[in-house]
């Protein structure tokens, strides 16, 4: 084999979720009538921003081969303490501030500081207590979703300051803004992973624990980081998700945990670690989106999409299995 | 024998009232391969971990490169050159030959003051490390999971030898190697060893001492049942010291007292 055709087939096989995702747009525009459209196009990045933005962080600590189920509550409760704080109506106490745009970079400090300190606690007991990431997450998950539960009184905050929900309406070459920053995160923490010391050890650390601790990477520190940083994505996702519904509910969000698990394992990320990439994961989150998308255009019962995902999960591990055998036979 | 490097004075090891070491003396020379054999339980293992410092000593002292040396952890042997190499302990399989050699010490340059990793220098030194040494790799853009177990170990010692390793242990190296991969990597030994850098060897088959060998030490029931230079003795005459046959120091090596 010629070192070029090699090459042509790694790439093909490193970009393989991209590939699906072009040829799924292609299937769907030449047979789901209406879907050709930039609309359409700029409503599947659109709906897929808040679960990209959760998939970043749940990719992170499970590329270090950990686990991270808070995510979904954990953005829950971000949206739970923007929405109190900023949303006049409900249970939202309206705090005004001057200017008024100053409610902006509060509010997101307050949905990443709150996230970020769920994430620090996870990782406190998972990595310095050596305790297992999945029922420490499986707890916080549980505990997290009951504060929101318990702190709204299972009530809901609406009307959220207009200088927040800005972000939501204003559109930047036909996109709101909370794709663009959906976008820009995936952009940021693809150079962190990719480029950058502190994502190569990340991955090493998921390989081989044992291997990067003998070549002397500080691997509870970097571990610590990643669960901190899982925790104030997921808080970042809340925001979002308080800005696209304009408020907070109990319940937002139920469910995303699935999805960004299903988004992640089709982007490539092994559950086991060390593997997968996030520009591969956001093709995942667009895939599970597109497909949504044809689903509700072909008025297809809304039931099904949960099937189809499941499927595709089953057929993404499958693929996997296959870019492993044919890997080994390309070395 | 060469310069000395690691010198053993009467290293003494007990785990409780059990004593795995009762004394043991020899010492490694710069560009020395010294194998080390023995029955299991013998008491091998427990004295490398002493040298490489996964245990301490009880009593005894060691003197690396002239002056007192005790590492309480393998890091501290690290850091004075000494280093085990296990086989697939010591690399990331997921990650691909470049990323495993610098693994920790990464060649980053600034960009906007964010730490970037330069893989184009790293490359190069690692094709120029790895050309050194004779090995081939066919890219070292594969991840090393897709590597036979040969070129892993090639991988490891290359990286060793440029971080400025000056001591390598290895025990059982070639256990799970064919019969051309072992032959290579008896020859990436000597190659090791040309360069000065001490290599002590924990194997279980005679020929492979025998092959790569400057000088074989027995330990037995936590002594040293022989130390003899290999051209001056036989497979035989080794087993029997193995097996406790010959009493320690007899054989051909007592002539040399």
């Amino acid at each position: 084999m010629t070192p070029r055709t090699r090459r042509g087939i790694e790439f093909v096989l490193d970009n393989l979720v991209w590939f699906m995702l072009l040829f799924v747009l292609i299937v769907f525009s030449t047979f789901v009538p209406n879907y050709f459209q930039l609309g359409i196009f700029a409503n599947i990045i659109e709906a897929s921003s808040v679960l990209g933005v959760l998939s970043i962080g749940l990719s992170l600590v499970i590329i270090a081969g950990h686990m991270d189920l808070s995510v979904e509550s954990v953005a829950a409760l971000s949206a739970m303490a923007v929405g109190i704080l900023f949303c006049s109506a409900g249970i939202g106490i309206g705090v005004q501030l001057q200017p008024e745009w100053l409610a902006v970079p509060v509010s997101l400090l307050v949905a990443i500081t709150v996230g970020g300190l769920v994430g620090l606690l996870n990782g406190f007991l998972i990595v310095r207590m050596k305790m297992n990431a999945f029922i420490i997450t499986l707890a916080s998950f549980i505990w997290v979703r009951g504060l929101v539960v318990a702190v709204s009184g299972g009530r809901s905050a609406q009307d959220l300051a207009p200088a927040i929900r800005w972000f939501g309406i204003q559109r930047v070459l036909g996109l709101p803004l909370t794709a663009w920053i959906a976008v820009s995160c995936f952009i940021v923490f693809s150079v962190l992973m990719a480029k950058t010391p502190y994502g190569r050890h990340l991955k090493m650390i998921g390989g081989n624990e044992t291997a990067t601790y003998r070549a002397g990477i500080r691997v509870a520190r970097n571990l610590v980081i990643a669960f901190v940083l899982a925790g104030a994505i997921a808080g970042l996702a809340g925001w979002l998700l308080t800005v696209r519904t304009s408020g907070a509910t109990a319940n937002l969000g139920v469910g995303l945990l699935f999805n960004a698990f299903a988004a992640v394992v089709i982007g490539g990320v092994s559950l086991k670690g060390g593997v997968g990439s996030l520009p591969g994961v956001y093709a995942g989150v667009l895939l599970l989106s597109s497909i949504n998308t044809a689903i509700n255009l072909m008025g297809l019962p809304a039931n099904f999409t949960q099937v189809i995902h499941g499927l595709l999960v089953l057929a993404a591990v499958m693929l996997d299995t296959l870019k492993q055998s044919v890997r080994r036979r390309l070395a | 024998m060469t310069e000395p490097l690691l010198v053993l004075e009467d290293i003494r090891k007990n785990f409780g009232a059990i004593e795995a070491l009762k004394g043991v003396s020899f010492s490694i020379g710069k560009g020395e391969v010294v194998a080390l054999l023995g029955d299991n339980g013998a008491g091998k293992s427990t004295l490398v971990k002493i040298i490489a410092g996964g245990h301490e000593a009880s009593s005894g002292r060691m003197l690396f490169e002239g002056r007192e040396y005790r590492a309480k952890t393998p890091a501290e042997g690290k850091a004075m050159g000494i280093e085990t190499v296990y086989q697939d302990l010591s690399l990331c399989t997921n990650v691909d030959v470049v990323s495993n050699f610098f693994m920790g010490r990464e060649i980053t340059r600034r960009v906007l003051g964010i730490p970037i990793l330069d893989e184009k220098a790293m490359e190069r030194e690692v094709a120029k490390a790895l050309a050194e040494a004779g090995t081939r790799i066919p890219s070292l853009r594969v991840n090393v999971e897709h590597l036979s177990g040969g070129q892993r170990q090639a991988i490891e010692l290359n990286r060793f030898v440029h971080w400025g390793g000056k001591l390598v242990l290895l025990d059982e190296p070639f256990a799970a190697l064919g019969v051309e991969q072992t032959r290579r990597g008896l020859e990436m030994i000597r190659h090791v060893a040309s360069q000065g850098i001490g290599v002590v060897i924990i194997t279980h088959i005679m020929q492979q001492a025998f092959q790569v060998a400057d000088r074989i030490v027995v330990i037995r029931q936590g002594v040293v049942a022989g130390d003899v230079p290999t051209h001056q003795t036989t497979p035989d005459a080794v087993i029997r010291m193995i097996t406790g046959e010959a009493l320690a120091g007899t054989g051909p090596a007592a002539a040399k007292r």
